[in-house]
């Protein structure tokens, strides 16, 4: 059979519980992004575009969702007779059967689906990012190095360095010295991306001889990477300087979809030659109403708008009536927003109702809100998908209003 | 559902300059994101039907592109599903079509071979959404040798614009009694909407009878002169329908998607028009976007004034610019200044800073395909 010269796993099966009611039924690369596209959509098109068509997505935190919309991978080309897209979730097998016990057991589970295609590499990747980037130059660049592994690293602000995972390289060969998770002393700014590519063979043996140690998280940050370190394998750090979101947190989440909306935008997704390609429904043009103002704001497919929107990023299928005012907000798709209500810095979840005069994130944050979550912080609001926010009320900042 | 109907969709139709020069009929934009042959596709989807024939006449190639393998339709299958039949250039076809009866005849072999037992037969360019299933359950059910779905046009439509279509006169029992392709004088407001239901020995045999003439239209040549032998019934379709002939027309039928109700209408969820998607990024307004009643497809980017207009995908409005009473088509520039109304504009047109271009709704200004003033 034909082999593989690189095959992706994309580790899509976290809970993402930091992002409190959005994650509550889904999994965190299901949550919708950037008015109309889901988390998991960037790495799958990166896949794609970077000329990677087999690509497994490992699922088990609440998949429903996020199997149903892979599908057969069709909106992301990746419908192909060799190779294409495949959902991985854990399974039951005549020794037994077990969840995923960290990130490095979940590739050791379906190191059978690996083997069926014979790859050359192997790259990992994590659902919950937001960039493009071409995995096929990082690519090149593990194979020119011979190196057993290559990881991804960007440059962070040296005050957040202490938040990452940090490499330490050696500047004039880029070659991984020493890795350091979350270091309170940082000696270096280059953050890993938890993308990697492995030399299979690297990969399957180490993986097999992590698998056999009790001590191990079965972790790729925190086991298999020192490891090979330790073994003194050749481990390259490829450098990437562009846009990366980590999109873990509500605040973060809301902040990334704002980043599409400046002008210039901070990420620019209208960008022919790279389509983040997502599974489209068929939604007619969005209709603008006579008594609609809509101003630094990104508006999808299926809406009806008849009220004021301003720097807000507005989903698919939203209905937002007269007199309504909604500011710095992410509504998501299918939300129903009556009239005269008043949003501002808020995430409305897909298909809530937000019924007539309500006000949503306008009222201070007070103590002995019944609202207040820990989720929601920097004075956003989050109103879970499919909740009901009653006509009239007041939902102050910072609260999260659950079904 | 219909898993006994096949479809068969004629793309031939009236030419509309200049837009029709680059492209058939049935694959005009319209509706922003759509093209007309869309909403015939879905519909027949909709009503179960798998195997789809789609005729082509010439200028295709934008036809093929859109539809492809009829994926956004579900209709890429190993049984039946879309296929495309371009015009056959063999024995008694020198590549002159001069009706449909010769589209239907370059088909032949197809329809023959499909195993379904009725056809649903559309050959006009219409804007509707109606439940076809309706239609050939309704067929089955009155015996029909044929039933042609009409629309009664009374306090709708001025009598000028009957004269546009092929009207039916129907007794009570809903049979149809006379036949007219677009008479002078309409004698009465019931219009056929260019579908047919019939069984497909039927119309294999009307095809060769026809071909054997040298008789050239189908609803002229064998439904007229075979009236009087066969039970031809009626069966009214009570919503909309928009017939797309003249660039007054199209520009028209554009202009009601505005509607509200008619939006609702034919972008009813359970019976979704589906077309092709291009997976652009959602449209940006700019600071000092004023976008009032307008019909809004993805990938724009608004930064002007924009009134009564349909935007199709991925066009530019730049700042100061007022663009009213206009049907814009994909990745047109429109620069700083620009003052626009009663506009046509195929793709990609490009209008530079200042320019001022004004039609009239009776006579829009239609702008070909690649044009930079």
């Amino acid at each position: 059979m034909i082999s593989k010269d690189c095959v992706a796993m994309i580790l899509a099966g976290g809970q993402g519980s930091r992002l409190g009611a959005l994650t509550k039924n889904v999994a965190k690369p299901a949550v919708p992004f950037g008015g109309k596209y889901r988390i998991i959509d960037f790495p799958l098109s990166n896949c794609v575009h970077s000329g990677i068509d087999t690509v497994g997505v490992l699922t088990q935190y609440q998949p429903l969702e996020l199997n149903t919309y892979i599908g057969n991978g069709n909106p992301w080309d990746l419908d192909r007779s060799h190779g294409g897209a495949y959902v991985l979730p854990p399974y039951q097998s005549a020794s037994g059967g077990e969840w995923f016990k960290g990130t490095a057991n979940a590739i050791y589970q379906n190191l059978g689906f690996l083997e069926g295609f014979n790859p050359k590499n192997v790259l990992i990747l994590s659902g919950d990012h937001i960039y493009k980037m071409n995995y096929g130059e990082m690519l090149k660049a593990h194979k020119e190095s011979g190196a057993a592994a290559t990881i991804a690293v960007m440059p962070v602000p040296w005050e957040e360095a202490s938040r990452f995972g940090i490499m330490n390289t050696n500047p004039e060969t880029n070659e991984i010295t020493e890795f350091a998770e979350k270091p309170a002393e940082p000696k270096s700014n280059l953050a890993s991306m938890g993308i990697y590519i492995f030399s299979y063979d690297a990969l399957k043996k180490y993986l097999t001889a992590d698998e056999r140690d009790p001590e191990s998280e079965n972790d790729f940050g925190k086991n298999i990477i020192p490891t090979m370190l330790n073994n003194g394998e050749k481990m390259m750090s490829y450098r990437f300087e562009g846009y990366w979101k980590d999109v873990g947190t509500i605040q973060s989440l809301w902040e990334a979809n704002m980043d599409l909306i400046d002008n210039p935008p901070k990420f620019d997704l209208d960008d022919r030659t790279w389509r983040i390609y997502s599974r489209n429904f068929a939604l007619e043009p969005h209709y603008v109403g006579k008594t609609a103002r809509i101003t630094n704001s990104s508006i999808t497919e299926g809406c009806g708008i008849h009220g004021t929107i301003d720097h807000s990023v507005v989903f698919s299928g939203v209905e937002v009536g007269k007199g309504t005012v909604i500011k710095d907000s992410v509504i998501m798709p299918g939300a129903q927003i009556g009239a005269n209500v008043t949003i501002e810095k808020a995430v409305i979840g897909q298909k809530a109702v937000i019924k007539d005069n309500a006000k949503i994130g306008v009222s201070p944050a007070v103590d002995g809100n019944p609202y207040a979550s820990k989720y929601c912080t920097h004075g956003i609001v989050l109103v879970e998908g499919g909740a009901e926010v009653p006509e009239g009320a007041d939902i102050p900042k910072e609260s999260m209003v659950e079904v | 559902m219909n898993k006994d109907t096949m479809g068969i969709i004629l793309t031939s139709g009236d030419r509309i300059h200049p837009l029709t020069e680059i492209r058939a009929n049935s694959a005009l934009p319209i509706a922003g994101r759509y093209r007309i042959i869309d909403f015939v596709l879905s519909n027949m989807v909709n009503a179960g039907i798998t195997n789809i024939g789609v005729a082509t006449e010439s200028n295709y190639s934008s036809l093929m592109d859109h539809i492809k393998s009829g994926k956004p339709w579900d209709l890429d299958r190993k049984k039946g599903g879309l296929n495309i039949l371009p015009p056959s250039l063999e024995q008694m076809n020198l590549g002159v079509i001069r009706g449909n009866i010769d589209m239907l005849a370059g088909i032949r072999d197809y329809i023959h071979r499909s195993p379904e037992s009725y056809v649903i037969l559309n050959l006009g360019n219409n804007i509707y959404n109606m439940d076809m299933a309706a239609i050939v359950d309704a067929h089955i059910k009155s015996q029909a040798d044929i039933t042609a779905v009409y629309k009664d046009y009374a306090g709708i439509s001025e009598e000028a614009e009957l004269t546009r279509y092929t009207l039916l006169e129907i007794d009570e029992e809903g049979r149809v009694r006379d036949i007219e392709v677009q008479p002078y004088y309409p004698k009465t407001t019931t219009a056929s909407l260019d579908i047919y239901v019939m069984d497909k020995v039927l119309l294999e045999s009307i095809i060769d009878e026809c071909s054997a003439r040298g008789d050239k239209d189908l609803v002229k040549d064998a439904l007229v002169k075979k009236m009087g032998g066969m039970r031809i019934f009626g069966y009214k379709h009570e919503g909309y329908c928009y017939k797309v002939d003249s660039m007054k027309a199209y520009y028209a039928a554009n202009m009601n998607f505005l509607n509200g109700a008619l939006r609702k209408e034919l972008f009813n969820p359970e019976r979704p028009i589906f077309t092709k998607t291009k997976d652009q990024t959602p449209t940006k307004y700019g600071a000092e976007a004023e976008v009032y009643n307008c019909f809004v497809s993805d990938g724009c980017v608004i930064e002007g004034t924009v009134e009564n207009c349909i935007l199709s995908r991925g066009v530019k409005v730049e700042k100061g610019a007022i663009v009213r009473n206009s049907i814009i088509m994909q990745d047109s520039i429109i620069e700083e200044g620009v003052e626009l109304d009663c506009v046509v504009f195929d793709k990609e047109v490009h209008i530079t800073k200042g320019r001022k271009l004004i039609g009239q709704e009776a006579a829009p200004l239609a702008i070909e395909k690649g044009t930079k003033i």
